[in-house]
């Protein structure tokens, strides 16, 4: 892509201090905005594509911009994405060379005590700033840096704003990237992590019993306490998503609820821009499929795919489902050759990428798998984004 | 006296278990971190302090929550209480992550430039 001369990195700094964190009059960037299409008429380079970020959403309940999901995105764009240096070490963004990921917490509205004083669960919307959620991401799409808050999780405190510059890609994580409609319409493409009760209470045990304040029933209720909320809002979000990954328990072992073996779907909506879904042997049709067999040979579980095209909240979808895990490196290669519309660069390129974080969770299972698969498509999302808009300013040029 | 120069650099090494491939098994997912890659971590003070307080502020916060919840389970109190624990619990977990797996000290780039500082100095076990 063209590096262009005309840098949009401008900082746009208004006269005031920076107290307001980041806003904007409106006027000023309708008035930057002509200014850079204008001077791109006049010149031959495409330098449009410059100009505009790619916006991703991910709702996920996990934590912010460390989670695995996060790091094998970013990995697929080439390099490992890390807090930014030299500023607040609680920062929860993450950056790397192609890519930035805001956590969605740093616009909560009320801190800790706040939240304590209000009532509210940092689920509740009322505890969230949308109004500058919208401003700050419709900026940096522009190509406008801005002064993002820091929600620091360890004091609970707002912390004084850290600079986010405008990346290639911005990825906004967090409880509720789908949940205001402006912020909706800004998002080019969506993911939904739906994890299922049983899975949910399996991992936090995982995560939690290690702890001395926890046991198994103060894992329990805090799960309970949540769920209200997590159902009222963050739920709903489902509905929205491009793509749904959903986590299940297995069915290939009956009564297991140690949630090691797992049961993953990709749901995909049909019809989305620049978005193929993924699917086996033949697309729109019903297949189930267990590899291993003659050729391959799995060990208990073993591994089970199905695809079907369905219904999900009223749109049409295509649904890719594997149960079970990968036991060896030759399971993953085999299960990735016969996947198509996987947006891979060359033939195994997702068995590599799962390898590269061979210790992160889920790498021997669906979640990884899908994942994974998730990060080449909006890698792929990206590409035909950038190729349309380089495509249009020169048609302009040419006439 | 503070050296930063222990320290394991940024870059995300690939699992040594992985390079060169061949037809090895993969490592059953969990939370442990895989052998040979967090040995030679040393982590800076403040970090070790900050996982400290966290882990009290589980406790503390549990605590309080069952506190709270043991009067009226389905006051909003009781939900908040739950969520504070949520999110302490998280914020340790993701200490940890970064720690052990990822072998990124928060501290890392703060101590680069100020090595003198109390926080800076490494922690022996």
């Amino acid at each position: 892509m063209a590096a262009s001369s005309l840098s949009t990195q401008t900082h746009f700094n208004p006269t005031p201090p920076k107290t307001h964190l980041g806003l904007f009059n409106q006027n000023q960037v309708v008035l930057y905005g002509k200014t850079t299409t204008t001077t791109c008429r006049r010149r031959f380079i495409s330098c449009s594509a410059e100009d505009k970020t790619v916006v991703i959403g991910l709702a996920a309940d996990s934590g912010c911009g460390k989670s695995t999901f996060m790091r094998r995105l970013t990995s697929v764009f080439g390099g490992a994405a890390e807090p930014p240096k030299g500023g607040n070490p609680d920062s929860n963004t993450l950056i790397s060379e192609m890519t930035t990921v805001i956590c969605l917490d740093d616009y909560h509205s009320l801190d800790r005590t706040g939240r304590k004083e209000k009532g509210v669960t940092a689920l509740d919307p009322r505890a969230n700033d949308f109004d500058l959620m919208y401003h700050q991401v419709k900026a940096i799409k522009e190509g406008i840096p801005v002064d993002k808050p820091i929600y620091n999780h360890v004091s609970g405190l707002l912390d004084p704003p850290e600079l986010i510059k405008p990346p290639k890609i911005l990825v906004i994580e967090g409880l509720h990237p789908m949940y205001d409609a402006r912020v909706r319409e800004l998002l080019d493409f969506s993911i939904y992590l739906d994890i299922s009760n049983e899975v949910k209470f399996a991992w936090k045990i995982q995560r939690d019993m290690a702890e001395r304040g926890h046991s198994l029933e103060s894992i329990k209720a805090s799960i309970d306490a949540r769920k209200s909320d997590f159902d009222a809002y963050i739920d709903p979000q489902k509905q929205y998503a491009d793509a749904v990954i959903q986590v299940l328990p297995t069915q290939l072992i009956p009564d297991d609820n140690e949630g090691n073996v797992l049961r993953v779907r990709l749901i995909m909506k049909e019809g989305v821009k620049y978005f193929d879904p993924v699917y086996l042997f033949d697309e729109g049709s019903t297949i189930s499929w267990i590899p291993c067999g003659r050729k391959l040979t799995c060990s208990y579980p073993g591994i089970k795919f199905t695809y079907c095209p369905d219904t999900y909240y009223g749109h049409e979808v295509s649904v890719l489902e594997m149960d079970g895990q990968f036991d060896r490196l030759d399971e993953l290669i085999y299960v990735e050759s016969h996947l198509s519309n996987i947006s891979t660069k060359f033939y195994g390129e997702v068995t590599q990428q799962m390898l590269k974080h061979a210790d992160f969770p889920g790498s021997n299972n669906g979640t990884g798998l899908f994942q994974t698969i998730i990060g080449l498509k909006i890698r792929d999302l990206y590409e035909q984004i950038t190729r349309t808009k380089t495509a249009a300013p020169l048609e302009a040029t040419k006439a | 006296m503070a050296s930063s120069l222990s320290l394991t650099p940024f870059n995300f090494r690939p699992h040594p278990r992985f390079s060169p491939p061949s037809s090895s098994s993969l490592p059953r997912s969990g939370r442990k971190p895989a052998a040979g890659v967090r040995s030679e971590m040393k982590i800076y003070k403040g970090t070790r302090i900050r996982e400290q307080r966290l882990t009290e502020m589980i406790e503390q916060k549990v605590a309080e929550a069952k506190q709270v919840c043991g009067e009226d389970e389905t006051s909003d109190e009781c939900k908040v209480a739950w969520d504070e624990v949520e999110e302490v619990s998280q914020a340790k977990a993701d200490l940890r992550l970064k720690i052990h797996h990822l072998q990124q000290d928060p501290l890392e780039h703060f101590c680069q430039e100020n090595p003198e500082t109390d926080e800076c100095r490494i922690y022996e076990d």
